[in-house]
């Protein structure tokens, strides 16, 4: 008889194997922590900043339960108010944490999409594809020791940011529970979009790639909540921001509702990391396709180039920029109808001349377009920094472009696409409320107003190349300005900040159209300070060493 | 014959980061129609060199002159007169190489169709993949293609073949032999020795900020001590007190020394006295003439002079 000898199974089980493939997460975690610690600090300082402000204006605001009560019932049953700020829970016997989290919660939820997006697409896809992991990789760490160090400081950061609001609500003079409720709830939201991020660097095998799917998403959750708020309440339960809101934080809180988010997180957690261990290092599940081999006619300029490398965000922002606006133009039919029971509104509206209410809406939807194309135009900017520092200018200024050449193309580039973003979103914006009042000439009008608006966003990026150009190491800090100015008339108010501060933001110098008469010197005089802006940022770069790195 | 023509001149030329100092009175001759090989040390600071050349960086001081004209003031003309490869290419990622190719030609005022696509397949380029997917030595050659498809009179080159595997590296050798057949002129900047021996005419050797050596190969061999070996009836005298002569070892009536050109004659004299048998000079291999250059020693040296 012959004896069969089996195989032994190799020593290491298949237990101990996976451990090894998560080695030193721990010394990387604290790596990346270091890397992130400024990031980490910005993020926590914005968030509670935003929402401690709101909480002490909310609580000067309203003092007594009749003007409480005023606030919920011109909020509740507004379809408008509800695409802004979810379904309005504790608002039938409305506290100051329930106006408050109708008023900040869907856009703090959205703000720590965003942050988990960003810094998970950063400690995955990024480090990917800039090689960086391949050196630490290289060293006796396991395969998914870098995502997880990159996850769980995105944790850590989430964490932070949650305890930080929580302090900034309870002192603001804010219920502690309400205030535990909510911060766990951004915990929430934050990780799960952490995980759509994880899977989309599956997906997708470029950064930018990952980004834009994880974003579409987060546009996607906000569309869907908007929809079944207003009309259907199961409906919401699709979109992962409703998973925060449905934490009912100072109203009856659901602490059941977060566990939703945390199991939905850890398994896109788990399919990432069951992707991530069936592609290569670098790959994607979505195959490169192959390019052009030659240049089409038209690229053979520093500008045509420019447009080029502008183009593919530019319509993104098109696209969600008009989708919003579009939203602000169909419900402003609403703010009209609203206005019948709601006499507290019609004194409001004496304030602002006499205009109609619809107008005074489609005003701050356009004020919301503008501060988005602002966001488009200093994202902008900041790629010709990009370029710049990752040696991509080089090629070009060794070949016979100028300087203002290619800094110039940039700029033309960029201030185009804010105008068209901004035009864009006016326009939707009109198109909606044509279609929602039956009333054709809104389209003419409010893309007038959008165009009227759109010095100011232009100011705002004209400001960001001043900074690359001549500052280019504190270039992102444009962004800081583009939040003092979106704030700046809040913060002037809780600060009680003397008038010429609320003047610093262009915002505040753009005529309110539809809402109040056109103006001609504001928006000259805006257009000459966005002139001006751009041309200290190339006079900068004509004067500077180009710095890679 | 007239005096050769310089195309690049620099004298006295200093650039600091800070308190970095990347260049410190740095010297350099390049005369039309020669390769000129730019050799030193990393960190040295030739990049940055090469960067005041195209005009990026701004000098601090010194004078600088690129085919008559100053590179930061007169960059947009001159750069129509010149090519450059980096030695770390980074690509638009959203571009194809052969977009990119395109692209720069296209901004040099146009590409020679025939010669792009000849070079493309020389290199076996791959001319429909996005930047993003290449390797590096693909982005290398892309870089190179872009380059070496132009007209231009002055190539600038940073260690262009980083990268590049050994039959690529030997296409582009022949490239830049046939760029030196054109009477076009070459900078190029280098850490693979085999490459500099074949290719340059001249050679210029910086380290920290400073040119240390400048001249052709043979001459900087004769600077260089060469090594001795001789075979005597007697025992050597006198050898070690030479000035010049140095690490002398004896194995019975073998000795083996270094000698400079300046100290041979002494030298042999000596030898001769203890009555020779055989002779055996050894000029240094290049790798000992860079490591002396590059080492400690050679700054001293450098500074003593
Ligand atoms: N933008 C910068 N900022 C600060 N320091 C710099 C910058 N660019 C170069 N340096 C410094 O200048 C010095 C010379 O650098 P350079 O890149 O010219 O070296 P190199 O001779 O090209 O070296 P390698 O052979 O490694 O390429 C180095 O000390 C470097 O750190
Ligand atoms: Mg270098």
């Amino acid at each position: 008889m012959t004896t069969v000898t089996t195989i032994a199974p190799p020593p290491a089980s298949s237990t101990t194997r996976a451990r090894g493939s998560w080695h030193g997460t721990g010394r990387l975690f604290r790596l990346a922590l270091r890397l992130d610690r400024t990031r980490i600090v910005m993020w926590t300082i914005g968030t509670a900043a935003l929402v401690g402000v709101s909480a002490t204006s909310i609580d000067g605001l309203y003092t007594t339960d009749a003007e409480r009560l005023a606030y919920a019932q011109i909020t509740r049953d507004n379809a408008a108010m509800i695409i802004q700020a979810g379904p309005g829970y504790g608002l039938d016997r409305p506290t100051n944490g329930a106006i408050l989290m109708n008023e900040v919660a869907v856009w703090t939820f959205v703000l720590v999409a965003i942050l988990g997006i960003m810094a998970t697409a950063r400690a995955t896809r990024l480090d990917e594809e800039t090689a960086r992991a391949e050196l630490v990789r290289s060293a006796p760490v396991g395969r998914h020791a870098g995502a997880a160090a990159g996850v769980l400081s995105v944790l850590v950061t989430l964490l932070v940011v949650g305890i930080a609001v929580a302090f900034a609500c309870v002192g603001a003079g804010f219920g502690v529970v309400g205030a535990v409720a909510f911060g766990i709830s951004l915990v929430g939201v934050g990780m799960v979009f952490a995980a759509i991020t994880a899977v989309a660097a599956q997906v997708a095998s470029t950064t930018r790639g990952t980004r834009g799917l994880a974003l579409s998403v987060l546009g996607a959750a906000f569309v869907v909540r908007a929809v079944g708020d207003v009309s259907a309440p199961w409906f919401s339960w699709l979109s992962p921001i409703h998973w925060g809101q449905a934490v009912r934080a100072y109203a009856d809180e659901r602490w059941a509702a977060p566990v939703v988010s945390a199991a939905v997180a850890l398994g896109g957690l788990a399919v990432a990391l069951r992707w991530a261990d069936h592609r290569d290092f670098g790959a994607g599940l979505l195959p490169p396709r192959p390019a052009r081999a030659t240049a089409s006619r038209w690229l053979t300029s520093p500008i045509a180039l420019a447009a080029r490398l502008h183009r593919g965000p530019t319509i993104g922002w098109v696209v969600g920029v008009a989708v919003l606006g579009a939203f602000y133009g169909v419900v402003a039919d609403q703010a009209e109808e609203m206005l019948a029971d709601n006499p507290e509104l019609a004194d409001f509206l004496a304030g602002l001349g006499g205009a109609s209410i619809t107008d005074a809406f489609l005003a701050t939807g356009l004020l919301v377009v503008g501060l988005l194309a602002a966001g488009c135009g200093v994202s902008a900017a900041l790629r010709m920094r990009a370029e710049e520092s990752a040696g991509r200018a080089d090629p070009l200024l060794a070949a016979p472009v100028s300087r203002t050449t290619w800094a110039g193309g940039h700029q033309l580039v960029v201030l185009a696409a804010v105008v068209t973003v901004t035009v864009a979103g006016a326009f939707a914006q009109g198109l909606g409320a044509a279609v929602s009042m039956g009333d054709a000439r809104q389209v003419g009008r409010v893309t007038v107003a959008g165009l009227v608006m759109a010095p100011a966003p232009a100011v705002l990026t004209g400001f960001a190349f001043a900074l690359a150009g001549a500052a280019p190491r504190r270039a992102a800090l444009a962004w800081a300005a583009l939040v003092l100015a979106a704030s700046m008339g809040l913060l002037a108010e809780v600060l009680g900040l003397p008038g010429w501060a609320r003047d610093l933001s262009p915002f505040q110098h753009v005529p309110a159209m539809p809402a109040a008469p056109f103006r001609l010197a504001p928006v000259l005089g805006l257009i000459v300070v966005a002139a001006a802006c751009c041309l200290a940022g190339l006079a900068g770069v004509r004067r500077r060493d180009l710095a890679v790195g | 014959m007239d005096v050769q023509e310089q195309v690049i001149r620099l004298r006295g030329v200093r650039k600091s980061f800070g308190s970095t100092v990347a260049l410190d009175g740095l010297d350099l001759d390049v005369s039309r129609g020669e390769v000129h090989g730019f050799l030193g040390p990393n960190g040295a600071g030739k990049s940055v060199t090469i960067r005041v050349l195209l005009g990026l960086l701004r000098r601090d001081a010194g004078e600088v002159e690129l085919l008559g004209g100053d590179p930061w003031r007169d960059a947009v003309e001159l750069h129509r007169r010149l090519a450059y490869v980096p030695g770390d290419v980074s690509l638009w990622p959203g571009l194809s190489g052969g977009e990119v190719i395109d692209l720069l030609g296209s901004l040099r005022g146009g590409i020679d169709r025939r010669r792009r696509d000849d070079l493309v397949e020389r290199f076996e380029l791959d001319p429909r993949k996005k930047a993003a997917t290449y390797s590096k030595g693909n982005r290398q050659k892309v870089a190179l293609v872009a380059a070496l498809a132009s007209d231009a009179e002055l190539l600038l080159l940073d260690e262009p073949t980083s990268g590049l595997d050994p039959l690529m590296e030997s296409v582009f050798q022949d490239c830049v032999l046939e760029m030196k057949a054109e009477g076009r002129t070459v900078l190029l900047s280098s850490h693979i020795l085999a490459e500099v021996e074949k290719l340059c005419d001249r050679v210029t050797i910086i380290r920290r900020g400073r040119a240390v050596e400048q001249g052709t190969l043979a001459e900087l061999r004769r600077m260089t001590r060469s090594t001795y070996r001789v075979e005597t009836e007697r025992p050597v005298d006198g050898l070690a007190s030479i000035d010049g002569v140095a690490a002398v070892h004896v194995e019975g009536r073998t000795t083996v020394f270094e000698a400079d050109d300046a100290a041979l004659d002494a030298a042999l004299g000596a030898v001769r006295a203890a009555g020779v048998r055989s002779l055996l000079a050894q000029p240094p291999t290049l790798e000992e003439l860079f490591l002396r250059h590059y080492g400690d020693a050679a700054a001293t040296e450098a500074d003593r002079r």
